[in-house]
């Protein structure tokens, strides 16, 4: 039963046929059902309208389940370790955001804790917290308040870009120092794979009428 | 052939959930979102983060970024002189890199938001097809300017080695993390579709001597 549910195709909810607006080009489309791993595009401009991802639900909180998990490996083990003669420091996006505060930049330093550690979290907890209860066919309370802030936080979700910030200067200091990679660092590479796929696991107007249909 | 536009029939769609419903309901039945026909004050909006992010551009690059000091020797280096220290040591992919991440895209982004708010408002004419994908294309670089700010904050928190070697943020790391910001904040605030509106309009003033389609 539990298995049957997760895969059900995506929800028509009631009401008679919807319709869907572009967001380029705001050209009015009745939106009809499309098969899975197809995407339905704009008449007038081309741009994806929805697309019907396959085993969407299953998808989005497994990629955002483990996205949580490696999210607690990131900060409990050494990420990037730097050795210098007899010293060594020890790096994690907490540590570099709160390195800045201490040096007095706090707003830049706030905001990179936002973008690496609180956008993330929010995006992952909120896909895993809308999305979990719905393969059961249920929608958690609060769950469109949460969806809402996920769409969010989004476009604040900098992992990528925050690994690309270690990797330049990794080669700013190889010739300075010795670093040494720690489990943080892999475990970080994996939460950019992970959180990309989450994302893309689930498309928005499905998740939506997902909520819609479902009991609350 | 065409679909008809949202617009005329006064359907907006939910800039949260994508449920199109009557505008005159005012909250989406769905999510409860306020509905818009258009983002509000899109042009307006868009312009002011431009020129905050345009004035702190100036700052961002004149000012130090980081304050390197080594066995008592003190260096402050902005952006371009960071670019230059990986070009001159044969760095090229990574001086590229941060060249384009940290001074052209910004520049770009901020001189392709000035257009599209020119066309949006009828200074220049609206090509909506391809200016819909300059749109597209500023939103998703976007985010990548913030590498160095990155840069500036791993190494801040890596090399605190006492008399040996410390750096600092220089005060060029908030004004570049804002000119980030503000880009970004400038691009959400766009709304493409009044390119088309723009080219709609045009092209009704141009066949106005036939009846409108119905």
């Amino acid at each position: 039963m539990k298995r049957r549910l997760s895969i059900l195709p995506w929800p028509r909810p009631k009401g008679g046929p919807r319709q869907t607006v572009c967001h380029f080009c705001d050209s009015l489309h009745d939106s009809s059902p499309i098969p899975e791993g197809t995407a339905a595009r704009c008449l007038r401009c081309g741009a994806t309208l929805y697309q019907n991802r396959p085993a969407s639900l299953v998808r989005a909180t497994a990629f955002s389940l483990s996205a949580l998990v490696l999210m607690v490996v990131v900060h409990s083990f050494p990420f990037l370790t730097m050795h210098a003669g007899s010293d060594h420091t020890t790096l994690n996006p907490i540590a570099s955001a709160a390195a800045l505060i201490d040096q007095g930049s706090t707003l830049v330093g706030i905001s990179v804790a936002i973008f690496t550690v609180f956008a993330p979290l929010i995006l992952a907890g909120g896909l895993v917290y809308v999305c979990a209860p719905l393969l059961f066919g249920h929608a958690a309370p609060g769950a469109r308040l949460v969806a809402r802030w996920m769409h969010r936080t989004e476009p604040w979700n900098m992992i990528e870009v925050f690994l690309l910030g270690v990797l330049v200067s990794m080669m700013k200091l190889s010739k300075t120092a010795e670093l040494e990679f720690g489990p943080g660092f892999w475990a970080f590479a994996a939460l950019m794979i992970c959180m990309a796929a989450a994302i893309a696991g689930i498309d928005r107007n499905e998740l939506w009428d997902r909520l819609e249909v479902a009991k609350s | 052939m065409t679909p008809p536009r949202a617009i005329h029939r006064a359907i907006a769609s939910c800039h949260t959930c994508g449920l199109a419903s009557p505008v005159s309901l005012g909250k989406c039945p769905r999510c409860h979102s306020t509905l818009h026909l258009r983002k509000s004050n899109s042009i307006q909006r868009t312009l002011a983060f431009l020129i905050a992010a345009s004035a702190l551009y100036i700052p961002a690059n004149i000012l130090p970024i980081m304050v390197v000091a080594e066995f008592g020797d003190v260096l402050a280096s902005t952006i371009l002189e960071g670019v230059a220290i990986f070009w001159r040591k044969g760095d090229y992919p990574i001086a590229l890199v941060i060249f384009i991440a940290s001074i052209l895209i910004p520049v770009l982004k901020i001189i392709a938001l000035f257009w599209l708010c020119a066309a949006a408002s009828g200074k220049v004419h609206p090509s909506p097809a391809a200016l819909g994908r300059v749109y597209w294309i500023t939103e998703l670089v976007g985010r990548w300017s913030m590498v160095d700010v990155f840069v500036v904050a791993v190494l801040v928190a890596l090399v605190q080695l006492g008399a040996l070697m410390t750096i600092t943020p220089g005060p060029a790391a908030l004004a570049f993390a804002g000119v980030v910001v503000f880009t970004m904040f400038a691009a959400m605030s766009f709304d493409p579709r009044l390119l088309w509106d723009r080219l709609e309009s045009l092209e009704k003033t141009k066949t106005s001597g036939n009846p409108p389609a119905p």
